[in-house]
C-alpha cells in the first residue's frame, strides 16, 4: 500500500483531534513506509522490532508534530532517533554474535544495508573498523579476532564498542 | 500485514486521545516568567543596585545585562524549538548571542595581558573578587530553577540531539540566572564580569550538558 504524503498529512491532523480512524489508517501507512526505512539499515527480526518502537514512539511525541509541516520528514527525523539509540544500546551491550537473518524479505535490502555499513567502516580507524568487520560481520569470537588481528581481547572489545559509537555518531551527523 | 503489528496498532488507536500540538512559544514563555520572577526575588531578597534603582544605570550594566539577555533568549528559542523533530531546518542563530556574549571575557582577558605586558597597575577593585562566591551562588541558584523548568518542558516534546538541548538549556538558565543577579551586583569591574560572570553561565551550560540529555531522552 502506497499513501502520499499529502495523505498522512491529513490523516494526522484528524488524528490530533483523536479521530481513532483515521490514527489507525496513519499507522498503518507508516508501517509499509517504516518497514521500507528500517529494511535498509537493520537486519530482519531488528528492523520489525525498530518498526513498532518508532510507531509507540510517535504515539507517545505526537504532540511535538507541527501542523504546518510535512508529515514524511518528522516521521523520518524520529525513525532515524529510533535507529541511532539501537545502534548506541549496541555499542553498550557489546554483543558478540550475529543476529538472525532470516527475516530479510529482499537482496535488495540486504545490500543497502552493507552498503551503508561498509561506508560507515570506511570512516573508522583500521583497527576499529577491522574487528567490527570480524566479529559483527563475519561472526568470529571475540577470541578469534583477537588472535586474528593481533589485538587483545579487551582491546577488541573497547575497539568495537567506539567503532558502534563513532558509526551511531556519524550517522547522527548526516 | 505482522500480526504483532497490527496488533499495536489497535491497541495505540485505542488509546488515542486528541492533544494540542507543543508550541515552542511556550517554552520561551515559561523561561522569560520564571527568569523573570527570579529577578524580582533576587532584587527583593538582595536589593538592587543603587544606580539601576535611581533610574540611571551604569553603562556597563546595561551592557552585561543585555549580552546576557540576549544569550538567554536565542538559546531559550533554540532549545524550545529542539522539542520539535525538524529535518534540514538550521538552528544555530543562537551562536551568534553566545559570540556577542564572549566579547566581555575576551576584553577582560585582552585588558588582562596589556597590564601584564605594560606592568601597569591594576584600578582599585578591578581585582576585588571578595563577593564572588555571593555572586555565583545566586546566579546558579536562579539558573537551576529556571533549567528546571525549561527541563521539564522539554520532556513533553521530541528532542533529537539531547546533548546539543542539554547545552542550550544550561547556557540560557546559566545567562537568565546570571541576569537576575547582575542586578544586585555592586561590582563595574570588567575583570569580574569577564570572570566570575562567564564562570556561571560556563557551568550551568556544562550541568546542562551533563544532566538535562538523561532526563529529556525519550
Amino acid at each position: 500500500m502506497r499513501v502520499t504524503e499529502d495523505d498522512l498529512h491529513a490523516l494526522m491532523l484528524r488524528s490530533l483531534d483523536g479521530d481513532a480512524q483515521a490514527y489507525t489508517a496513519l499507522l498503518t501507512g507508516c508501517q509499509y513506509w517504516l518497514k521500507r526505512f528500517f529494511d535498509r539499515r537493520m537486519t530482519g527480526a531488528q528492523a520489525d522490532d525498530l518498526v513498532q518502537e518508532t510507531m509507540i514512539s510517535l504515539h507517545s511525541k505526537r504532540s511535538s508534530y507541527d501542523p504546518t509541516r510535512p508529515f514524511l520528514p518528522w516521521l523520518a527525523v524520529i525513525a532515524r532517533y529510533r535507529w541511532i539509540d539501537a545502534l548506541r544500546k549496541t555499542a553498550r551491550a557489546n554483543e558478540t554474535e550475529l543476529h538472525d537473518d532470516t527475516g530479510i524479505d529482499s537482496d535488495e535490502d540486504v545490500v543497502s544495508a552493507q552498503l551503508g555499513v561498509m561506508r560507515l567502516l570506511d570512516a573508522l580507524k583500521p583497527t576499529q573498523a577491522s574487528v567490527i568487520r570480524m566479529v559483527k560481520l563475519e561472526g568470529l569470537t571475540i577470541r578469534e579476532a583477537a588472535e586474528k588481528s593481533g589485538q587483545t581481547e579487551a582491546l577488541v572489545k573497547v575497539n568495537i564498542h567506539r567503532g558502534i559509537k563513532r558509526m551511531a555518531a556519524l550517522v547522527e551527523s548526516e | 500485514m505482522n500480526m504483532n503489528t497490527q496488533n499495536l496498532i489497535e491497541q495505540l488507536s485505542a488509546d488515542l486521545r486528541p492533544v494540542t500540538p507543543i508550541r515552542p512559544f511556550s517554552g520561551v514563555a515559561l523561561v522569560l516568567i520564571t527568569a523573570l520572577l527570579v529577578a524580582l526575588c533576587t532584587l527583593v531578597i538582595f536589593g538592587g543596585r543603587a544606580d539601576l534603582m535611581a533610574g540611571t544605570p551604569n553603562p556597563i550594566v546595561v551592557i552585561r545585562g543585555s549580552l546576557l539577555v540576549l544569550l538567554g533568549l536565542a538559546t531559550s528559542i533554540a532549545a524550545a524549538r529542539a522539542a520539535r523533530p525538524t529535518h534540514g531546518a538550521g538552528q544555530n542563530g543562537w551562536m551568534w548571542a553566545l559570540a556577542a556574549a564572549l566579547v566581555m571575557p575576551l576584553v577582560a582577558a585582552m585588558l588582562f595581558c596589556y597590564h601584564l605586558l605594560t606592568a601597569t597597575p591594576f584600578k582599585h577593585g578591578d581585582m576585588d573578587f571578595g563577593y564572588y562566591a555571593h555572586c555565583f551562588g545566586i546566579s546558579v541558584t536562579g539558573a537551576l530553577l529556571i533549567g528546571a523548568g525549561l527541563t521539564l518542558w522539554l520532556r513533553r516534546g521530541a528532542p533529537v540531539n539531547s546533548v546539543r538541548a542539554g547545552w542550550l538549556v544550561g547556557l540560557a538558565s546559566g545567562s537568565f540566572g546570571t541576569f537576575a543577579y547582575s542586578l544586585n551586583c555592586p561590582s563595574n569591574s570588567i575583570y569580574y564580569i569577564g570572570l566570575i560572570y562567564s564562570l556561571a553561565v560556563g557551568v550551568c551550560a556544562v550541568t546542562g550538558r551533563l544532566i538535562v540529555p538523561r532526563i529529556i531522552r525519550w
